[in-house]
């Protein structure tokens, strides 16, 4: 049985972005502002929420923040086992509730204040970082993504690419107010002349690390119907791995992919579109060459093609081919872990993006690329159905 | 040192690897049953289902698979600062099927390029090394 357009989001609610560690409030509390807000944009009272589910390192779980919702009947929650991989495949594991019948009311939430955790790549590799990284002076994520990049170069796809990626976020971020980019716009100069990271990485090919949280509500199509927002009803979100991916590897083939070729199989058969219909994409970019890895998986273009069409242009809205991450994105917007992508794609869906795709109705959102177990996601209008 | 690996959060099975280094021996784990060649070592073959894995002593010579020269130390890894900046690499191993086995560059930059030959140097163990005898890959010239 396939969940295509059985659930919808009709909620979106996000606190602003703090430069980490300076949140204000701390993490639990950022989490319950994200929710409460993203209820208030439903139109759905608080105390109806029956299920959450988060990714990754998630602390602020349902149990806890029961009281304070003043949840009634609290049904269900679930983690979905990856890291920033799991963001589509959070929005599955809810759709899956709520189609069953376990649930009716799901957030999908994330949140982190580095004051009141540790800070997002200690927590993301205190697990997964085996001797052979550490006594070699190797970042698990960092250095292991550089070495790809490195990697991807030699296999054809330019550094310009990288760059238009960077570039194409920070371009989006001057509309946007709430960017932590707003009214710094970067320059290709600004770009080049920025200090390397982890070569070929430039500091503005890496993403922040912000305090803040973000919150998503799905229920049922049936349900979404009855609310005041437009739907972003899930076409299709896949969570998987490529067969010789494993997360403390590198030795999966092909090496420069991010493990969604099989999981965007299933999501261009399973929504019954593929890469030319997308109007808008929001590409988790821990790293730029990730996304761009990401976007070759899912066949917007190969390793061949890549220079041509990963592009300054193509990738702005409103008029670029394929415009990505238009709230600015990871790099621009600001970084909980990537799900400040989500609301973004939602409101691409509405219509009430600050860069707006003229007529939008296929929005994309794709899970973290340096997890092995990764996931995607396909949102659409009714008229997608 | 003992089989179980010092650092937390490996997969464990690689305890022989290290190990071995001490020693000045390089060497990589194959299956016993069906012959494939692993790394990192796993506990278990999942292509044929052996649990018998035979460690076999190699050349330390390999082909530069691909690098990054790291401008900023792994939170993890702070005894590193020191050095920035350095190079890690992945090695890939002929003689192990082509497996790919993660290292830093040893000496001269000169040459540095995805492809080229390179070797590795036994180096003893160290802060920066977390106390684990390594090997170093130097290009071959
Ligand atoms: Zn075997």
């Amino acid at each position: 049985m396939s969940l295509r357009g059985k659930t919808a989001i009709v909620g979106i609610g996000q606190t602003p972005y703090y430069k980490r560690g300076t949140a204000p409030d701390p993490e639990q509390k950022l989490a319950l502002r994200a929710i409460v807000a993203a209820c208030e944009d439903a139109g759905i009272d608080p105390r109806d929420i029956d299920g959450f589910v988060s990714y990754g390192s998630e602390r602020n779980t349902g149990q806890q923040m029961l009281p304070a919702l003043g949840l009634r009947d609290l049904r269900f929650a679930a983690l979905a086992w990856t890291h920033g991989g799991g963001i589509p495949g959070a929005l599955t594991i809810a759709a899956a509730a709520i189609v069953s019948g376990q649930a009716e009311i799901v957030v999908v939430h994330r949140a982190m204040a580095e004051g009141s955790n540790q800070r997002l790549q200690v927590a993301v590799t205190q697990d997964e970082t085996p001797a052979q990284f550490l006594v070699n002076g190797v970042d698990f994520i960092l250095a292991r993504s550089a070495q790809r990049a490195m990697r991807l170069i030699h296999e054809g796809v330019p550094q310009e690419c990288f760059e238009a990626i960077a570039r194409a976020g920070y371009f989006h971020a001057q509309n946007n107010p709430g960017a932590m980019g707003h009214g710094h716009m970067l320059t290709l100069e600004a770009y080049a002349a920025s200090r390397w990271i982890g070569e070929p990485l430039h500091l503005y090919d890496c993403s922040r690390e912000s305090d803040a949280a973000a919150a998503v509500v799905l229920v049922s199509a049936e349900r979404a119907r009855d609310l005041r927002q437009k739907p972003a009803y899930l076409l299709s979100a896949p969570m998987g791995a490529g067969a010789s991916q494993g997360s403390r590897e590198d030795n999966h083939e092909p090496y420069t992919s991010v493990g969604m070729i099989g999981l965007a199989d299933r999501l261009w058969r399973e929504s019954g579109y593929g890469p030319s219909d997308v109007d808008v994409a929001q590409v988790y970019e821990n790293f730029t060459p990730m996304a761009a890895m990401a976007l070759i998986d899912h066949g917007f273009c190969t390793r061949e093609s890549a220079g041509d069409v990963l592009t300054f242009d193509n990738l702005i809205a409103p008029a670029g081919k394929l415009p990505i991450n238009t709230s600015g994105g990871n790099i621009a917007d600001g970084f909980i872990h990537g799900m400040g992508l989500l609301p973004e794609a939602v409101r691409q869906i509405r219509g009430t993006s600050t860069n707006q795709v003229p007529g939008a109705r296929l929005s994309l959102m794709t899970g973290g690329p340096g997890d092995s177990l990764t996931s995607t996601a396909l949102l659409g209008s009714d008229e997608t159905l | 040192m003992s089989q179980t690996p010092r650092i937390r959060g490996g997969i464990g099975a690689d305890g022989p690897y290290w190990d071995a280094l001490e020693r000045g021996v390089f060497q990589l784990p194959r299956c016993a049953g069906c012959g494939a060649w692993m790394w990192p070592a796993h506990y278990r073959c999942g292509d044929c289902g052996s649990w018998d894995m035979e460690w076999v002593p190699l050349d330390p010579i390999g082909t530069l698979y691909t690098w990054t020269r790291m401008h900023q130390a792994p939170v993890l890894v702070r005894e590193r600062i020191e050095d920035v900046p350095y190079v890690t690499l992945l090695a890939e191993i002929p003689a192990a099927g082509g497996k790919r086995v993660v290292g830093a560059l040893h000496g001269s930059e000169d040459g540095l390029a995805i492809g080229v030959p390179i070797r590795g140097v036994f180096l003893p163990p160290s802060p920066k090394t977390k106390g684990y005898a390594t090997l170093g890959w130097e290009i071959v010239r």
